[in-house]
């Protein structure tokens, strides 16, 4: 088969910034799994309440978008307070059943989409209309805007991890829980913390990535899918391990896509994750 | 006591669907089916291993038959044999790398696992692409082609009985009970410091789980005369999860009880279409909030709270994975 360069960079390059897409939705993720050690099924779920926000207050009431973020932000914070106050908390230390619990709250949330927001397809018009062309290669303005914010989140919980004092007690709690409650971390404020930023985080990120799919309740699913294995395949927790991944599983779609067709792909991607864990159990940067 | 009870309901479940309408014959053959799946799952659940992708070995099955019947002619019963038997093989392969891992590692491959399979039926033609097989025939029974309902009863409930038999027969084994000790980390330790070779029991209680998982989807393919990529998503996985967590763990009779239960409820609410899955993820949280052990711990329900405040109160904020 002849495969034409420009075709092969285009691919590449749109792989990179699918990749970078994918990373945005696995953050939240990443956080919660790094800290707590909790698998949360529901974040696809979040990220889908995220966009189906922006398309109601946005779109159709007509809010700004600043406010509406905020809004949005807000109202995430809450429920993530709310779960983590009223299922996660009550379920501490029982893995499978935390992740049994989590899938329960997505399939809720899920249901209710589905009876509250109808099974129509949907649309949030570009927040940035219009496309960048580089050498030859085009890039769609509004997926660019969508890697800047993921660019901004990544430093942002770079910071918030490793360079606050929130960030540190998050650390000491999930290097070593008894030392660090001694020393006087108050680890509930921990928990609650990590869940309602990685609330944040999933919502955010369904805000920004409303314009590039079309909106279903249902949405939610295919991003966590990528999420897992991105996470997976980083190294559960590892905030670099996910960049890494989420890269590389976007360029090996996008370019697998190009060569082998879009589902060949798609399961191209899974083989890889179940390769990486078979050689290193761990993920590319995770410990254990 | 227990066993008069038995016989009595396989008497009954025997003799009484000749006058049963077709609707109930329909409930009653998805019940039986989701009883074994559920049981199925069972089998390493009782060992601490949790799969999301169970449904990806059922579809394994269901392909298998309904591609032998629909483009060689295989004769069916062959077929849910060659189900199983694949599903089997499939579950071997992946056991023997995924098995180390532990935890939500493992659901998670299993789960990948789940979507290759599901993303290969959708790209090839040779599986009939995104729209499935259509026309897979039903068995034939002594030159009768069992097309109603009722005959189809029979070859379903045949087969979950031999099925649900064997599991249950499996789990008091020596077999059986070498599984429970595999269930953290520290007591596979122990298994294996005293001999116990726990990679291989534990990749044969996997080949066991999706052998039955392979069988009845072949039943499955075959009862619903067409097989898709559509009908074996990550939410049937779920469903056998959430009927084994519902019905409880403790016991065999968990998860049958939950897979029961719910599946005859979902029936009644089919026609509701979302209210189906709303209802068993909200009797799921429920369940495990208020209900630790699940509906076969109702009759302990005192002792089951009791625990369940203890437990909750000197838990550590990070989950450990056993």
């Amino acid at each position: 088969m002849e495969v034409y360069l420009p075709l092969l960079a285009q691919g590449l390059a749109i792989g990179v910034l699918t990749g970078i897409l994918y990373v945005l939705v696995a953050l939240g993720l990443t956080l919660i799994y790094g800290i707590l050690h909790i698998v949360n099924f529901a974040h696809g779920e979040i990220y889908m309440l995220g966009a189906m926000a922006v398309l109601y207050l946005h779109v159709v009431a007509g809010l700004p978008l600043v406010p509406t973020l905020a809004v949005i932000v807000v109202l995430a914070l809450l429920l993530g307070l709310a779960i983590e106050r009223g299922i996660f908390r009550v379920l501490r230390g029982q893995w499978l059943q935390l992740v049994v619990a989590s899938v329960g709250i997505s399939l809720v949330i899920q249901s209710i989409g589905w009876i509250a927001f109808g099974i129509q397809e949907k649309s949030v018009p570009s927040y940035l209309p219009g496309i960048v062309d580089l050498f030859g290669i085009r890039l769609p303005r509004e997926r660019l805007l969508a890697a800047g914010v993921a660019v901004v989140l990544v430093a942002a919980l770079y910071w918030l991890v490793y360079r606050t004092r929130v960030g540190l007690a998050m650390r000491a709690i999930e290097e070593d829980e008894e030392t660090a409650r001694m020393l006087g971390v108050n680890a509930n404020r921990v928990a609650s913390l990590s869940v309602a930023l990685g609330f944040v985080l999933a919502a955010v990120a369904g805000a920004f990535v409303a314009p590039v799919y079309s909106l279903n309740p249902g949405m939610g699913l295919e991003p966590i899918l990528m999420s897992f294995l991105i996470i997976i395949v980083g190294g559960l927790g590892s905030i670099t391990g996910t960049v890494l991944a989420g890269l590389l599983v976007g360029v090996i779609q996008s370019v697998g896509a190009i060569l082998f067709g879009s589902e060949a792909a798609y399961g191209l991607v899974f083989v890889v994750m179940i390769a990486v864990l078979v050689a290193r159990p761990a993920g590319l940067l995770g410990r254990v | 006591m227990k066993t008069a009870a038995l016989v009595l309901l396989l008497l009954a479940l025997v003799a009484l669907p000749p006058l049963a309408e077709p609707y109930m014959l329909h409930v009653a053959i998805v019940v039986l089916m989701n009883a074994v799946y559920a049981e199925a799952l069972y089998v390493i659940m009782r060992m601490g291993y949790l799969s999301f992708g169970h449904a990806g070995y059922i579809a394994v099955g269901a392909y298998t038959s309904a591609l032998l019947a629909t483009k060689l002619g295989v004769s069916v019963w062959l077929g849910f044999l060659a189900g199983g038997t694949a599903a089997a093989l499939l579950a071997w392969l992946l056991g023997m790398v995924t098995l180390k891992l532990r935890g939500i590692y493992f659901s998670l491959s299993v789960f990948a696992f789940a979507e290759v399979v599901n993303a290969v039926f959708r790209a090839f033609d040779f599986f009939g692409g995104p729209a499935g097989i259509a026309g897979v025939p039903r068995p034939m029974f002594f030159g009768a082609r069992l097309n109603t309902h009722l005959g189809f009863y029979y070859v379903v409930l045949g087969a979950a009985v031999i099925s649900l038999g064997f599991l249950y027969r499996l789990a008091a084994t020596r077999f059986g009970f070498t599984l429970l000790a595999l269930r953290t980390r520290d007591t596979e330790g122990l298994a294996e410091s005293v001999g116990i070779d726990a990679a291989r029991y534990k990749t044969l209680a996997f080949v066991v789980s999706c052998f039955f998982c392979g069988l009845m989807g072949a039943i499955h393919g075959h009862y619903l005369r067409f097989v898709s990529p559509f009908v074996f998503t990550f939410f049937f996985s779920t469903d056998l999860v959430i009927f084994n967590m519902v019905g409880g763990l403790g016991s065999f009779w968990g998860p049958l009880a939950g897979a029961v239960l719910l599946t005859a409820l979902g029936e009644q609410l089919f026609a509701a279409g979302y209210y189906k899955s709303l209802v068993y993820a909200v009797v799921l949280l429920v369940v495990i909030l208020a209900l630790p052990g699940g509906l076969i711990q109702l009759p302990r329900l005192r002792e089951a709270w009791a625990a369940r405040r203890l437990r909750w109160a000197k838990q550590p904020v990070v989950t450990t994975e056993r």
